[in-house]
């Protein structure tokens, strides 16, 4: 299947998203954006982790290292409070974006 | 919030690097793994799931290097874009920038200038091998009181040497003049007696032809030299025939043999060495100071190297244990038992010895540290000037700042620009303050060089200076960059951008207690610069018991017996010349003669207890020390007449109380001999050993009864132009001397270099006072303009509603005052507490000096009222009808 890009300043949206749920390492990441987009979108490691890092820089995830469930350790990610906040208002703002452009593209 | 957690994570990263490397690698192979393993539970072969996943993710290093690239790429990139938007800043307002950086270039090039000497005299390391292991050797007898002795005899030196199980190298030195050439092109060159070992203990080894060895510092051995590089380039441009030439030294012949390393100029710091003979040479070369090599006469400093393995503490214990041992047969055999006890109880001293030795260090060390204090001082004084001036600025940048916080930058990343421009100002005034400090640096060594012997110091910016430059920058911009910039962005922005006249009440405090804070130190740093100031002064007025000015010196070294005595007749008849005279020492020379003396028929006692000075005829008129009593000194004096002495009052009222001097007799010992002495004259008192110092008893003996070789100076009064003499003198008496070169120079140069110390820091603390006041001022200008500006239409709306012109600017001047009275009362506890650290160095004042204090406080009103004056006629010029309709 054709893999598609990922639309700027989404990918961030997605991580907050998908880390909502549950803490999360950097693998399991990039698995579940596979699994929920259906397979069209696959984020490379070289622009996760950038994003991971920036999030956490800039305090809205909080790191980790922890044992998985196969016994290996690996570096999770958990949401923070401010992170929390920043979903809710992008989460919001891509809804009223999406919908724009939905109704531009259906009013045409 | 985002930029501080940016900024933790930077710093974090700077202290944590590795572990967030680390960190890094760690989670790049977790991830490799678990996708290997998902690859292996798909079907791939495990062998090849690996390579397969790293292949998807596209190389380890370049994923990792992304990484490291977001993280700290985009706050370089940030930087960048602040450093640049400073500099554009600083260009569009190139008034405010200029009078910033000069203000900062005059606090920081002060501390700069005054580091670049400390460095100079007390810091940097001599250019020798290892030359942390040095050590400087010193000794204290049971009984001294003072700093330890630096001081030691040549046979001590050469028993030292030989104690190889403490030390690997002993080396005495001490600095000498050379009279080099043959008669008629005499030059004199500075240079150093050394002992054998001397460039063996520095490790100095690499040379052209060899440097001194301890073969050469022997009884009989061949008279060598060894020149430095940079007199072997001045005057033998650098010749490599220069090694086995003979040169004349003192009119003996002497053969160099070899140049020593670039950059080593001696052991003496702040004089150059541009040759060094071994001590053997000294009676061949330098007759008349051959007793210098007996154990008598202290006069090397001694560096020393620790043998390997030994600790300066080891060392200084073993030397405690080894001295006493070895004692006996180096101490002179004529000093009386005490005196040779008290010699073999010394104990030693290991002192660091690599930064070389020098005399100037026990004069300057606590007045150079002082004048760091001030310095230091004066750039708190800028420094809060220049926050005050920031703080203005970022007031009137107001509107730019609230823009930018309204479109989402966070506080920090203002702060953060704020605290970048501040920077940029800092180095831009560091910048100025190096070139500063080292132009001027040659002004500071001038006033040091005063002094009897020139004094060399390369004050070229090296890695100190500029690191301390730095570090002053640096603190110095924190200091005054960080609290505006809080201050500047502590604002909600929407109010301000509605309506600008907005201010946070504490910024309106902030700047006048900046003010006010520049006014309590200039007036710490005026009272401080008034006291030496004063010290100076009456020091000047001293009247020493003779008169300096008008009199010429000629040193005719220790030739007394082989001076022609028509020679001074020759010099009488010189046009402009009064009168001339001989003497063995002048005053305030630094060098002294004593000896016992008491009135006939009482016990001459062991110790000297008065000063003596040979005096030739018309020594009293020449050098106009009054007459008080009997009659000066004749040619008629001579060796087979009765011999006579004339007391200064001092003495005659000490020993002859209440009764005629003139007339009586003294015994004395005279060099060793006991004498008979009639006192033919009473002359006033001369302050012969300092300024400070109360005049002491005073014996002249007649110079024409003097036997043995003495150290002889003429006396010259002129009448005529100082210059003009001189030259007369020179012209007649070179020719009959011409072994050295005649060097005549004035009394009053001699006279004024006991006072070199206090001269310099009235100099420079006054400048430092004035450069405090200036800054004070432009400080207080600053702030009333400012306000006046801001404040234009409350003063329309005052002067529409009836406010005369004079009130408004009583109000201005009003305002001023009040900040200047509050300096004033900070400001004066202040100083009576730091002036009384100083108590120590004042002469003819107390440290509560009213004069002092008064003047200082004045001077400092008039200069604040002064600097009012400007903003004040501003104010009262506003017409209300513009003022109204600016708004």
């Amino acid at each position: 299947m054709e893999k598609l890009d990922i639309p700027q300043g989404t990918l961030d949206l997605m991580i907050l998203t998908i880390l909502a749920r549950e803490p999360m390492h950097g693998y399991g990441i990039s698995q579940r954006l596979a699994v929920l987009s259906r397979d069209h979108f696959h984020v490379n490691p070289g622009s996760l982790f950038p994003s991971l890092y920036r999030l956490e820089q800039d305090g809205k995830l909080k790191a980790e290292w922890r044992p998985t469930e196969n016994n290996r350790r690996a570096k999770y990610y958990r949401l923070t409070a401010s992170g929390r906040r920043q979903l809710e208002q992008h989460r919001e703002r891509w809804n009223r974006v999406s919908f724009a452009v939905t109704s531009v593209l259906e009013g045409a | 919030m985002t930029v501080l957690h940016r900024i933790v994570s930077v710093l974090r990263w700077l202290i944590y690097r590795n572990s967030a490397e680390r960190d890094l690698n760690d989670e790049v192979h977790a991830f490799l793994d678990m996708a290997a393993a998902d690859k292996v539970r798909n079907g791939a072969p495990p062998g090849d799931a690996r390579r397969l996943a790293i292949l998807d993710l596209g190389g380890i290093e370049p994923t990792k290097e992304r990484v490291r690239t977001y993280r700290y790429g985009a706050l370089l990139d940030e930087i960048t874009r602040d450093v640049r938007y400073a500099f554009r800043m600083c260009v569009k307002t190139p008034g405010f920038t200029f009078v910033v950086v000069l203000t900062l270039a005059l606090g920081v090039g002060a501390n700069t200038a005054i580091f670049s000497l400390i460095d100079a005299l007390m810091l940097r390391w001599l250019p020798v091998a290892n030359p942390q292991d040095l050590v400087q050797l010193k000794f204290r007898t049971p009984e001294a009181r003072g700093p330890a002795a630096e001081s030691f005899s040549y046979p001590i030196v050469g028993a030292l040497a030989d104690r190889t199980e403490i030390f690997s190298g002993v080396a005495g030195f001490s600095a000498f003049v050379f009279n080099v050439g043959a008669p008629g092109s005499i030059v004199r060159v500075p240079g150093a007696f050394v002992t054998g070992a001397y460039y063996e203990t520095l490790g100095l080894n690499r040379a052209m032809g060899r440097l001194l060895a301890r073969d050469d510092d022997q009884r009989g051995a061949p008279l060598v030299a060894v020149i430095s590089d940079g007199w072997w380039a001045r005057q033998f441009e650098r010749a490599p025939e220069v090694v086995g030439q003979t040169i004349l030294v003192n009119g003996v012949p002497v053969t160099i043999v070899g140049v020593s390393p670039r950059g080593f100029v001696g052991t003496n710091v702040g004089t150059i060495a541009d040759m060094t003979l071994p001590v053997a040479a000294l009676p061949s070369v330098s007759p008349e100071a051959a007793p210098l090599l007996g154990p008598g006469n202290f006069w090397l400093r001694v560096v020393a190297r620790p043998a390997p393995g030994v600790s300066a503490a080891q060392a200084t214990a073993r030397l405690a244990t080894v001295w006493p041992q070895i004692a006996e047969p180096l101490i002179a055999p004529h000093w009386s038992a005490s005196r040779r006890k008290a010699m073999i109880e010394a104990t030693f001293q290991l002192t660091p010895g690599g930064t070389g030795w020098t005399y100037l260090r026990t004069l300057y060390v606590r007045p150079l540290l002082l004048l760091m204090a001030v310095a230091v001082l004066v750039l708190l004084v800028a420094s809060a000037n220049v926050a005050s001036l920031l703080l203005a600025r970022a007031s009137a940048r107001q509107r730019e700042i609230a823009v930018r916080l309204a479109i989402g930058a966070s506080r920090g990343r203002v702060v953060r620009q704020l605290v970048i421009e501040s920077g940029l100002l800092s180095l831009m005034g560091a910048a100025v303050a190096i070139l500063l400090a080292w132009r001027s640096g040659r002004l500071l060594v001038s006033m040091i060089a005063l002094g009897s012997s020139p004094v060399a110091f390369d004050l070229t910016p090296n890695v100190h200076i500029l690191g301390f430059t730095s570090i002053v920058a640096i603190v110095t911009a924190l200091v005054f960059g960080v609290v505006p910039a809080l201050q500047a962005t502590a604002v909600d922005p929407s109010p301000v951008l509605k309506d600008e006249m907005q201010t946070s009440s504490s910024r309106s405090r902030v700047l006048p207690s900046l003010v006010t804070a520049q006014v309590a130190l200039s007036l710490v740093l005026l009272v401080g610069a008034g006291l030496f100031v004063r010290t100076l002064q009456n020091l000047h007025d001293v009247d020493p018991g003779f008169q300096p000015r008008g009199v010429l010196l000629v040193d005719l070294g220790a030739r007394r017996s082989a001076l022609p005595g028509v020679l001074l007749d020759e010099v009488r008849r010189v046009p402009g010349v009064v009168s001339a005279s001989l003497s063995t020492h002048t005053p305030l020379s630094g060098s002294i003669w004593s000896e016992p003396a008491v009135p006939a028929g009482q016990p001459v006692p062991e110790r000297d207890n008065a000063f003596f000075v040979g005096a030739g005829s018309r020594f009293f008129e020449t050098m106009q020390i009054r007459l008080l009593a009997g009659r000066e000194f004749r040619d008629q004096d001579g060796a087979d007449r009765p011999a006579v002495a004339i007391v200064n009052q001092r003495f005659a009222e000490r020993f002859f109380p209440g009764q005629t001097a003139v007339g009586q007799h003294l015994s004395a010992t005279v060099r060793g001999q006991r004498r008979d002495l009639e006192i033919v004259g009473l002359v006033a008192n001369t302050n012969a050993a300092g300024l400070r110092a109360a005049a002491p008893a005073t014996v002249y003996v007649a110079y024409t009864q003097l036997s043995g070789d003495f150290p002889t100076t003429m006396e010259i009064r002129a009448g005529a132009p100082i210059g003009q003499v001189m030259s007369g003198v020179r012209q007649v008496l070179q020719p009959k001397l011409p072994s050295a070169p005649i060097e005549v120079r004035a009394l009053s140069t001699q006279v004024d270099a006991t006072i070199v110390q206090e001269r310099m820091m009235a100099t420079i603390a006054g400048g430092f006072g004035l450069l405090a006041l200036a800054i004070a001022c432009i400080g207080l200008y600053g702030l009333l303009a400012y306000s006046v500006a801001r404040r234009t239409k409350e003063i329309g709306i005052r002067m529409a509603l009836g406010a005369q012109r004079s009130r408004v600017m009583g109000l201005v001047l009003g305002r001023a005052t009040r900040l200047v009275v509050i300096g004033i009362a900070i400001g004066l506890p202040a100083a009576w507490a730091v002036s009384r650290l100083v108590e120590s160095m004042l002469f003819g004042l107390k440290p509560a000096d009213p004069a002092t204090i008064i003047g200082a406080v004045v001077l400092l009103a008039v200069a604040a009222q002064i600097a009012a004056y400007v903003p004040a006629w501003r104010a009262a010029r506003v017409d209300p009808l513009a003022a109204l309709r600016h708004e």
